[in-house]
């Protein structure tokens, strides 16, 4: 089930990732009088198992929710857990696979060393390790390129090197950040089918994409956001049966364009 | 364990990137060449030859590190920044501390393949030659001396690449932590000097004050001394450092380094990436 807004979890909920209450403002400028709110007291939930969809103009704050979730920023004010862990512990991040939205690797290591560091780091046997990357290789079509070095990867190859570094150690939880990015329409089905592959085994998905149709099609749930905040929640059957609306597109129009109405 | 075992992995894929990268096989060619030439620029020097042969290769090899450490560290630390590659090692279970240990240990690594190369072309050279004249002209030299030199050299990089993950932690760009790097090197190589001038020459000319004292003694303790470790000169004479100052500058070397690795994971862990 999914909510919004803020609530007291009862300890056996099996909830994922919890976004409470969570705000980020940037500075910039000489002297930091540039301020631009990112995001503005952003409450999420997302249980176990779920394919969760966060979609947004841009400049909504998507990136923004996930870095704050990886820890690569911080928070100015609220909490992010993930499993009851505190987001900023990195041992909550060992059951996390993370796909970048622009996916740069080290460009002298090959998808083979890059999935190693991987799976070494998330605590993975090398016997294991020896299994899961074949079978990742193949599945990705990234056999034939498996000691090539990262650097000559076209951008698809590049974007399916960096689906083999999410999963390779067969997480719970994946964060996707624009996962169809850079790939042609056989690699996209490629794609599709991976992540409805992973919810059948029960895991859960975070998808942030400018491509509705996938989004529609893959989640559960949909979050949109505009301009730091959270603006509506739905699930798929919400669109077409609460909303009236025919597809997410003309839903997420109506949205957007209803609150520019307000504003002016 | 796991700790280690992610910090190990991290140096292993830092190695590796740095291993691979062409700008390090240049400082390498560039280095063997000037060893190789070496051997032309001594004939030159007549019955100093065995002096000037050590002073030069040991120069080379210095050299060669300086231009390792600016040039091939300073860019794996950057790019990792710059390029965004830093997402994929925090990405992973990693704190900021072992992301700074692991990629030092890795420049580490890669500094101590290079001098190591080169340490075996220069005794392979300096052997070569001192094969091929009489033994007066090498009567002052000792490859104890020669190996002293090279782990004197090695420490002083091992502080030094301390040195640009430090300021690598701090600055925004590679051309600032270039600038840092460079300048403190500078500094770290004449503050013996400096300080030898303001207490001596400088105070008996009238024109130091007890405050000018203070404030270069403190500047001795803050910046790393690096023109301890450069026994060349020591070295080409056949002159062995004493082992009680070899320990005490590796006690130097260790305390210094890890002080700025603390330092660098503190600041680091302030960093936001966006």
């Amino acid at each position: 089930m999914f909510l919004l807004g803020y609530l007291t979890l009862p300890p056996s909920d099996p909830v994922s990732i919890y976004f409470s209450h969570i705000s980020k403002t940037f500075t910039s400028g000489l002297f930091r009088r540039k301020h631009v709110n990112a995001l503005d007291d952003v409450s999420l939930r997302i249980d176990e198992g779920d394919i969760f969809g966060i979609i947004g103009p841009n400049g909504a704050g998507k990136s923004t929710l996930i870095k704050l979730l990886m820890g690569f920023i911080r928070l100015d004010s609220g909490s992010i857990t993930i499993h009851g862990k505190d987001a900023n512990d990195p041992n909550a991040r060992t059951q996390i696979g993370y796909l970048p939205e622009s996916a740069y690797y080290y460009d002298h290591l090959t998808v083979l060393e890059l999935m190693a560091f991987s799976a070494i780091t998330s605590g993975i046997s090398k016997n294991v390790i020896s299994k899961r990357s074949s079978t990742l290789l193949n599945t990705m079509g990234l056999e034939n390129a498996k000691n090539r070095k990262l650097r000559s990867y076209s951008k698809g190859m590049t974007q399916r090197a960096g689906f083999c570094f999410a999963l390779i150690h067969a997480p719970n939880i994946l964060i996707l950040d624009e996962p169809m990015s850079g790939l042609d329409p056989l690699g996209r089905k490629m794609i599709v089918d991976i992540i409805l592959d992973l919810k059948k085994q029960g895991k859960t998905i975070l998808l942030c994409s400018h491509i509705l149709n996938d989004v529609e099609r893959l989640c559960d749930h949909i979050v949109i956001m505009h301009q730091g905040k959270l603006l509506e929640t739905a699930t798929r059957q919400d669109i077409h049966s609460k909303h009236g609306a025919h597809g997410l597109e003309e839903y997420f129009l109506q949205v957007i364009q209803g609150t520019q109405h307000e504003k002016y | 364990m796991k700790s280690i075992r992610r910090i190990v992995a991290l140096t292993h894929i830092t190695f590796i990137e740095g291993i691979r990268d062409r700008a390090l096989y240049g400082i390498t060619i560039v280095a063997l060449m000037m060893l190789a030439t070496n051997i032309l620029f001594t004939n030159l020097f007549g019955h100093e030859l065995g002096k000037i042969m050590v002073d030069l290769n040991l120069s080379t090899i210095s050299f060669a590190g300086l231009l390792l450490t600016f040039f091939v560290n300073i860019n794996l630390m950057s790019k990792d920044i710059d390029r965004q590659t830093i997402y994929c090692v925090l990405s992973k279970p990693f704190s900021r501390g072992e992301y700074i240990v692991g990629k030092y240990l890795g420049l580490l690594s890669l500094m101590i393949t290079a001098i190591f190369l080169l340490t075996v072309c220069s005794g392979g050279i300096a052997w070569f030659v001192k094969n091929s004249v009489a033994d007066y002209f090498f009567r002052t030299f000792s490859w104890t001396c020669y190996a002293q030199a090279i782990l004197y050299i090695m420490l002083m990089f091992t502080m030094l690449n301390a040195v640009v993950i430090f300021f690598s932690s701090i600055s925004t760009s590679a051309f600032l932590t270039v600038l840092f790097s460079v300048a403190t090197y500078i500094v770290g190589q004449s503050i013996e000097e400096v300080a030898f001038f303001f207490k001596g020459e400088a105070v008996t000319a009238g024109y130091s004050s007890k405050f000018n004292e203070f404030l270069i003694d403190s500047f001795q303790y803050v910046v790393p001394n690096f023109s301890a470790f450069d026994i060349k000169t020591m070295a080409s004479h056949g002159k062995l450092m004493s082992m009680n100052h070899t320990i005490a500058l590796i006690g130097y070397t260790v305390i210094y380094s890890l002080l700025l690795l603390f330092f660098a994971s503190h600041i680091f862990k302030r960093r936001e990436f966006n």
